[in-house]
């Protein structure tokens, strides 16, 4: 299922999606705001253990990601070599050779250019969509958003020897342009999706008065309907952005010149040598460029981005 | 008018494999390189790729073509040794590609029959080296008697002598090096001297370097484990008996301890450290294997000699660069310019600074021979020297699951030379077939 | 809900108007290659030179290939290694956060975190640490004194593959987690009040209440995880590049090698269709499995 490619970084994963269809008995359009008292009562043994397996749980997800943060201030030889007294000697070396190393800076930039391109333009045309979808009759209805969803079914990989010949036909593979359009392909069918339900949530009453008013379509998207789709379309813009980000295989396949490779691929690169002797020092620093911006924007449109994910395990 | 939808995919099918399908005959006008007139006033900028192994060889040639003159410039991208492949594929079927490609020799065969390289015949002819010019690359890049890719860069396997060992051990270099036997007696001897001396070495987990020194073996007895001609090949492993016998030599150095236990797992990551600490008699290798690492004093002790065939004749593997030129590249007269400086005999001359071998003879002149004896052997013998012409090469001696690796383990470790060999056949055929296809 | 056939508010043409660029987009990019995928499949198209129609067999030698096999066993055993322990850490994630206890939102955000990096990130970063006697991994084992810490793990198949699973398990369980936990506080606290009331332990409620009414979630779950693994490749990429040899090769790094280093994209096409009807047999099998039952 193409879920999968909609999700952040789940393309090549082993990770379950959002759009899943079954529905979760009741639960609500909560966006993830946790419910007053699970099933458990909170007795003191409960919550002792509440506490102690949190604190261990966190850990284990903590640490590893503030090691990587540890390397990112190690020096290449530090990182290979065994932990001595340098282990914690930090410094930002590493950020600067990111500055005056072109690949890695520039995979910054591309990655950036790429997955905000497609953030906005997955927005966009899913809002389109999903108003269409949702408040307008047409013949064929049914059948373009059956088409939409069962995009989701057809894992990019099992096209990506034929895709790769077309992109190539239409002078898209080996720019930026093309990337962008592709990306945005693999999250529209979720935020299309995701876009629907939240137009079909809004009561037909205020665009009829809006009608009244005079109000063209556009105006009724931008203006009436605005502040009841926005976070569906933050969402669709997050989970665009999150996805591309990391997004791999399709870089590594449709860009060949290595000025437009986007980060990732510029990783790997210097991973495998290929700008001279690999700095490990370099490549956790280039690591943690791509951790941040992930961590950062999660954190911020929580909301958003669980609120997603209910959507489309409940609504399906 | 609406479209069933049934009737809109046939017909979005249709066009998408037309135009997917149309996309890969891309016609371009082919460039005539001996056109008269060709070349003259060619200015602008060359953009080349080369591989990083070989990076600093090209950048040599390229810098002293910038001071030459100051009409062209060349920018030089080194590329990865195993993403070549697939970049230059991609760069030709993109149609944005370089105007030169130094590439693995082995490689350029590949290309060359798939007539997405410019003819560079003429400039071959213009040579007029005949057999000086290394034949082995050259045949790598020919295809119905054309050129399409100029030698640039060898990089020969040869045995490598210490010849301190074999005046210890009371052997003669030349002799005990022409045949199997002889070979056997020199490493019997050298092993005998030391605790800690061996006779020979071979990686006995690197496919690529065993592919480059062990398969001269059977080549000088004229024949090679893949028959038929590119597009039409088979293995010729089963009851290929030069190598048998050469598998058995290499067993029967195992078995009797002549060459060091480390063999079993060298992965030629550290290939050269035992000659180079003075440990080894015979040494099959390269000269930029060697060169680098090894001290003045070591290398004038050692000696390099071709690779024998079990009883007697020579042979050693071309390997190097050729240069090429995809057909779309921009600036072909100045590509072809670069091409000539580079195959020129001065910047030839120079190879052996870089620890590569030139790719023509007539740079041995005996100043040349006396400030690098080891370069010459080779040079002498170029007809001796040969790499198979196939489509298939990478995937069958350069990958570490591949059937040659196997083999030689199965053969030479667990003493299964029959079966190793029949394995091998099957795997042979079925990777040619599927190359092929 | 919306309107029936075009109004005057909502006339047709502009709905059409309106979803035509995003259909366009996945008619284009999606449909269309799916359709000339089997058109190519059927050639022995190479990535340069020219072609020829060869019927079927690139499929007949894609089903006696055994490489092509190796890869379909390895990825078949990694999905069934990383399927149950990511269904079942996400649970327990997921139990541990649904209560609205003090600290729950934090958890659930720092659980969640290694899936939103990206296993593309988290696989550069377990570069680092696998490297033998620098690497975190194998400093840790050197201090527990199991090993001397200089294991090369990502140069042996099951070391790496070892390595790898535990890596993706712990990153996608956060996911598990938080679809479960959508679920699981949808469940009226009352049912479990009850159940309580009637002696149940928490195991036993847990059992017959919460997977029960999940039952629909975790399929679903399960399912999308598994066509995840059976498609694979990025952690492989940059963890071994399917090494040594072919040991951790995957499907789609198979299909990835035959298209772009052997340049035969016919015979990888057809690859990809052999993998697109396996996985649909793989998924048609847990949707028979977990089935409901009345």
């Amino acid at each position: 299922m193409a879920v999968t490619t909609s999700l952040p970084g789940t393309a090549e994963q082993g990770a379950p999606a959002g759009g899943t269809r079954g529905a979760s008995p009741g639960s609500g359009s909560s966006p993830g705001v946790t419910r007053p008292s699970g099933p458990e009562r909170d007795t003191r043994v409960r919550r002792t253990l509440y506490a102690v397996g949190g604190v261990l749980a966190a850990l284990v997800f903590v640490v590893p990601l503030l090691l990587a943060l540890v390397r990112a201030g190690q020096p290449g030889d530090v990182v290979v070599a065994a932990p001595d007294g340098r282990f914690l000697d930090l410094s930002w070396v590493n950020f600067r050779l990111i500055l005056d190393q072109p690949e890695i800076w520039r995979g910054i930039v591309n990655s950036v250019v790429v997955s905000v391109s497609t953030a906005v333009l997955t927005a966009v045309l899913a809002t389109l969509a999903g108003y269409g979808f949702a408040k307008f009759g047409f013949r064929g209805r049914g059948v373009l958003f059956g088409l939409v969803l069962v995009t989701l079914m057809v894992p990019f990989q099992a096209i990506l020897t034929p895709l790769y010949l077309q992109m190539n036909a239409m002078r898209l593979t080996d720019s930026l342009l093309g990337l962008v359009l592709f990306y945005t392909t693999v999250n529209l069918p979720f935020c299309v999706f995701v876009m629907r339900n939240a137009f079909e949530s809004v009561p037909g009453e205020i665009e009829d008065s809006a009608h009244v008013d005079g109000a063209g379509t556009l105006r009724m998207i931008v203006s009436v309907l605005r502040p009841l789709v926005l976070p569906g379309a933050a969402t669709a813009a997050l989970y665009a952005f999150l996805a591309s980000w990391t997004e791999f295989l399709g870089a590594l396949t449709f860009l060949t010149d290595s000025s437009l490779y986007t980060l990732p691929v510029s990783l790997v690169n210097l991973q495998q040598g290929a700008y001279g002797q690999v700095d490990f020092g370099l490549l956790a620093a280039g690591s943690v460029v791509a951790m941040i911006p992930c961590v950062v924007l999660y954190v911020a449109l929580q909301r958003y981005y669980v609120a997603g994910l209910a959507s489309g395990a409940v609504k399906g | 008018m609406e479209l069933t939808r049934r009737q809109l995919l046939a017909l979005l099918g249709a066009g998408g494999a037309t135009a997917a399908l149309g996309g890969c005959a891309t016609p371009t006008t082919a460039v005539d390189v001996g056109a008269p007139g060709f070349g003259e006033g060619a200015r602008g900028t060359v953009e080349m790729w080369c591989r990083s192994d070989t990076v600093n060889g090209v950048q040599t040639v390229v810098d002293a073509f910038h001071a030459a003159q100051d009409r062209v410039r060349v920018r030089l991208t080194p590329i990865q040794n195993g993403q070549y492949v697939t970049k230059v594929a991609t760069a030709i079927r993109g149609g944005r590609v370089p105007d030169v490609i130094d590439i693995d020799d082995i490689y350029s065969t590949m290309f060359a029959f798939r007539d997405v390289f410019t003819d560079l015949t003429p400039l071959v002819e213009d040579l007029a080296l005949g057999d000086a010019l290394s034949p082995g690359h050259l045949a790598l890049a020919t295809k119905d008697g054309r050129h399409y890719g100029v030698p640039f860069l060898g990089d020969f396997s040869v045995l490598f002598c210490n010849t301190e060992l074999f005046d210890r051990a009371g052997l003669d270099v030349d002799e005990h090096t022409a045949s199997f036997d002889g070979i056997l007696e020199a490493a019997r001897a050298i092993s005998a001297l030391d605790g800690d001396t061996y006779g020979w070495s071979y990686p006995g987990n690197s496919s690529g370097a065993l592919g480059f020194t062990v398969q001269p073996h059977v080549w000088a007895t004229g024949t090679d484990l893949i028959a038929g001609d590119v597009g039409d090949q088979r293995g010729n492993v089963a009851g290929n008996d030069a190598l048998r016998r050469t598998l058995d030599l290499e067993r029967t150095l195992w078995q009797e301890q002549l060459v060091p236990p480390g063999c079993f797992a060298d992965d030629a990551s550290r290939w050269s450290a035992d000659y180079v600490a003075g440990r080894l008699g015979m040494f099959p290798a390269g000269y930029g294997i060697v060169a680098p690492n090894a001290s003045p004093e070591l290398l004038e002790r050692s000696r390099v000699v071709l690779l024998p065939g079990p009883d007697g004749g020579r042979a050693f593997f071309d390997g190097g660069d050729n240069l090429c030129m995809p057909q779309g590249g921009k600036n072909p007269e100045a590509a072809a310019e670069l091409i000539r400086f580079a195959v020129a005999l001065e910047q030839q001359t120079r190879m052996p600074d870089g620890f590569y071998s030139p790719v023509r003879s007539d740079v041995v002149t005996p100043e040349f021979e006396a400030e690098h004896p080891l370069v010459v052997p080779t040079l002498r013998s170029l007809d001796a020297g040969y790499a198979p012409t196939t489509l298939a090469y990478n995937l069958i001696y350069n990958q570490q699951d591949g059937p040659w690796l196997r083999m030689f383990r199965r053969a030479v470790f667990d003493g299964e030379v029959d079966t190793a060999m029949d394995e091998a056949q099957t795997t042979y055929d079925r990777i040619l077939r599927q190359a092929q296809a | 809900m919306s309107a029936a056939r075009g109004t005057l508010t909502h006339p047709a043409r502009t709905g059409l108007l309106l979803v035509a660029p995003a259909v366009a987009f996945v008619v284009v990019f999606v449909m269309v290659p799916l359709v000339s995928a089997v058109g190519i499949s059927l050639t022995n198209l190479p990535l340069i030179g020219s072609w020829r129609f060869i019927g079927l067999e690139n499929y007949a030698s894609v089903l006696t290939d055994p490489t092509f096999w190796r890869a379909v066993g390895y990825t078949l055993l990694y999905t069934a290694i990383v399927t149950g322990p990511i269904l079942l850490l996400g649970y327990a994630l997921a139990v541990v956060v649904r209560a609205n206890r003090r600290g729950a939102t934090v958890l659930r955000t720092i659980f969640f975190v290694p899936y939103v990096i990206g296993l593309t990130t988290l696989s550069f970063l377990m570069l680092l640490e696998a490297q033998p006697d620098s690497g975190m991994v194998n400093v840790v084992l050197r201090g527990l004194g199991i090993t001397d810490g200089s294991t090369a793990w990502l140069v042996d198949g099951p070391l790496a593959s070892g390595l790898l699973c535990a890596m993706v398990i712990w990153a996608v369980s956060g996911l598990t987690m938080v679809l479960l936990m959508s679920g699981m506080q949808g469940i009226p606290r009352e049912v479990y009040e009850s159940a309580e009331l009637d002696g149940a332990t928490w195991w036993v409620r847990e059992r017959t209440i919460t997977v029960p009414l999940l039952r629909r979630t975790i399929a679903m779950t399960v399912v999308l995880s598994v066509i995840g693994s059976l498609l694979a490749f990025t952690q492989f990429y940059i963890l071994t590049q399917g090494g040594p040899g072919s040991d951790t090769t995957t499907v789609v790094m198979a299909i990835y090698r035959r298209a772009f280093v052997q340049l035969q994209l016919g015979a990888a096409t057809a690859m990809s269709l052999v993998l697109v009807v396996i996985t649909g047999l793989v998924t048609a099998a847990q949707f028979w499995l977990l089935r409901e039952r009345s």
